[in-house]
């Protein structure tokens, strides 16, 4: 057996020391959602740090556990409301599993494309938000949230709400595509394309981003191997991992798209693999809706799960999320699991926040798209 | 589902098998990319650690707590997975014990899979489990003065949410 050296995140030196000061960040609404963080501070720079997190702890769980499996979809996609398609299909797949409901090809197809757009819009509040604004780049947070509205739009169009769309149910998506919706949406990704060539120029060929994100909060491989860190954050220290490719689900195994990866591991590369993942939302989706098959959307599935635990898993904007569901022959779960992608990224910020300047803490915390919700359920 | 789908998960679970034949009870594969091992609580490390070391299991997805109040037991659940080794990539191993419920108490992982850290302490929390040799286990996700039971176990119940 091979002894670890001293982690840390676990073996930070917690007795203050006389020249350090202890300094809580928040519980503030950094642009995620609520969360501290509290870090000691020697001068300017960050000695360690100590997430604590759960202030916006819903219990989401044991609400679950009360309602049966249709009222649990809208309950159960409110902790990640910027990506409610890939929550709600993560608690779809097992209680299918469960119930043995196969889902006809078109729904497959339809749920795929609504979570692509679902992708690019919380990319976008990504970049707009989690990068654009905590590195100081206003123009960025403009531009991005504009152009996330559009795709709002067509999501209204499609499921009827702007961000908290409820749209999968057990057997398949609840509408099928509208009238004239995939005329609208090829127009709005030929525009969408040619604002990713303006991004690319504004923001991550911009001097002053590459100043401040090249080379700051670097996540070697072999440490986001062992702290199991998923998602772009994985990704972009160079680990080829993407559920839509190792255990494809919906229609990603009819579908040709890479996997972008990087090797630095540092805050840019973070920032990148979002923006390079967008190009490929969007030629995923290009070739969803030329493929699409017609036919039925949705099968009927009953409204009770049979005795049983089933797992299945989604790759969501912020990485991989795998929901257990136990059932016990009601129309209620017995236990719900959530493991999704801002908890279990967590583990990073006191990993990479330490021996860094104050400043780049932001950053750090912004490359890493923490959504304190998803991850306090 | 055919029999050379599930080759590969035959083979973890043979290899798991004829290196524990005494601490693991029972294993099938559920279906493709699956695994649930029912194991031995005190074998728990040597098992984590044969995992990592030889099958390329190098993190875990998370660890659930299920409380079952009939059977006197609180189910413990590791999900483990693999980012190096490509051949088992898409597999999760689900590590399942059962504690008795007066005293859950189980040996912390976070020694061989750190990944495993702020999931001990969530269901430390939540259910009660006492992680031994975790090196930080305290209280996450509730309030600093919440005082009371675990709140995920069964018996805590919330009349107001409708039955259960």
């Amino acid at each position: 057996m091979t002894t670890n050296p001293p982690s840390p995140i676990t073996s930070s030196n917690r007795t203050p020391q006389s020249s350090t000061l202890d300094v809580a960040v928040g519980p503030q609404h950094p642009g995620s959602g609520h969360c501290r963080i509290l870090i000691r501070v020697d001068g300017d720079y960050i000695v360690s740090c100590d997430p604590d997190i759960g202030y916006v702890h819903r219990g989401c769980e044991k609400i679950a556990e009360y309602r049966n499996y249709v009222s649990n979809i809208p309950h159960l996609e409110r902790p990640c409301i910027p990506d409610a398609i890939h929550m709600n299909w993560g608690y779809v797949l097992p209680i299918e599993e469960l119930q043995g409901v196969e889902v006809p090809p078109r729904g497959k197809y339809i749920s795929t494309i609504a979570a692509e757009m679902n992708r690019i819009m919380s990319h976008l509040y990504g970049l707009a938000i989690m990068q654009g604004v905590f590195s100081g780049h206003t123009t960025i947070f403009m531009w991005g949230f504009g152009d996330r509205d559009l795709f709002m739009e067509l999501a209204e169009m499609l499921t009827g709400a702007r961000m908290t769309y409820s749209f999968l149910a057990p057997g398949g998506p609840r509408r099928d595509l509208p009238f004239g919706f995939e005329d609208r949406l090829t127009k709005l990704l030929d525009y969408f394309e040619k604002r990713l060539v303006e991004y690319d120029r504004m923001f991550f060929r911009n001097p002053t981003v590459i100043a401040r994100a090249k080379g700051v909060g670097v996540l070697k491989r072999e440490d986001a191997m062992k702290l199991g860190v998923v998602g772009p954050v994985l990704r972009a220290s160079g680990v080829d991992y993407d559920v839509r490719k190792v255990e494809p689900y919906g229609a990603y195994s009819d579908l040709d798209f890479e996997i972008p990866t990087f090797d630095e591991g540092d805050s840019y590369s973070r920032f990148i693999v979002r923006f390079e993942e967008m190009k490929q939302s969007v030629g995923i989706i290009r070739q969803a809706l030329k493929k699409i098959p017609q036919g039925p959307i949705a099968r009927k599935a009953p409204l009770v799960a049979p005795e049983g635990e089933a797992t299945g898993r989604v790759e969501s904007s912020r990485g991989e999320i795998a929901y257990m569901v136990m059932g016990d022959n009601s129309d209620k779960p017995y236990r719900v699991k959530i493991m999704n992608g801002s908890f279990r990224n967590l583990i990073a910020l006191p990993f990479l926040i330490r021996n860094v300047h104050v400043a780049d803490m932001p950053i750090i915390y912004g490359s890493l798209d923490y959504w304190p919700v998803e991850a306090d359920r | 589902m055919s029999q050379d789908s599930i080759s590969r998960e035959k083979n973890t679970i043979e290899q798991l098998k004829a290196q524990f034949p005494d601490a693991i009870k029972d294993a099938e594969v559920e279906r493709p990319h699956r695994i649930t091992v029912k194991f031995e609580k005190d074998h728990l490390l040597d098992i984590a650690r044969f995992m990592r070391d030889q099958l390329g299991f190098d993190h875990v997805k998370g660890v659930a707590g299920v409380d079952f109040p009939t059977q006197k037991k609180i189910e413990v659940l590791y999900f483990a997975g693999s980012y190096s080794k490509a051949e088992v990539k898409d597999v999760i191993v689900i590590l399942k014990t059962g504690l008795p419920r007066d005293n859950p108490t189980i040996a912390s992982v976070v020694s061989v899979w750190e990944s495993a850290h702020y999931h001990e302490r969530e269901t430390f929390e939540m259910f009660g489990v006492k992680f031994e040799g975790h090196p930080d286990l305290r209280k996450l996700l509730t309030l600093e003065n919440w005082e009371g039971p675990p709140p995920m176990l069964k018996d805590i119940k919330f009349p107001e949410m409708g039955q259960r």
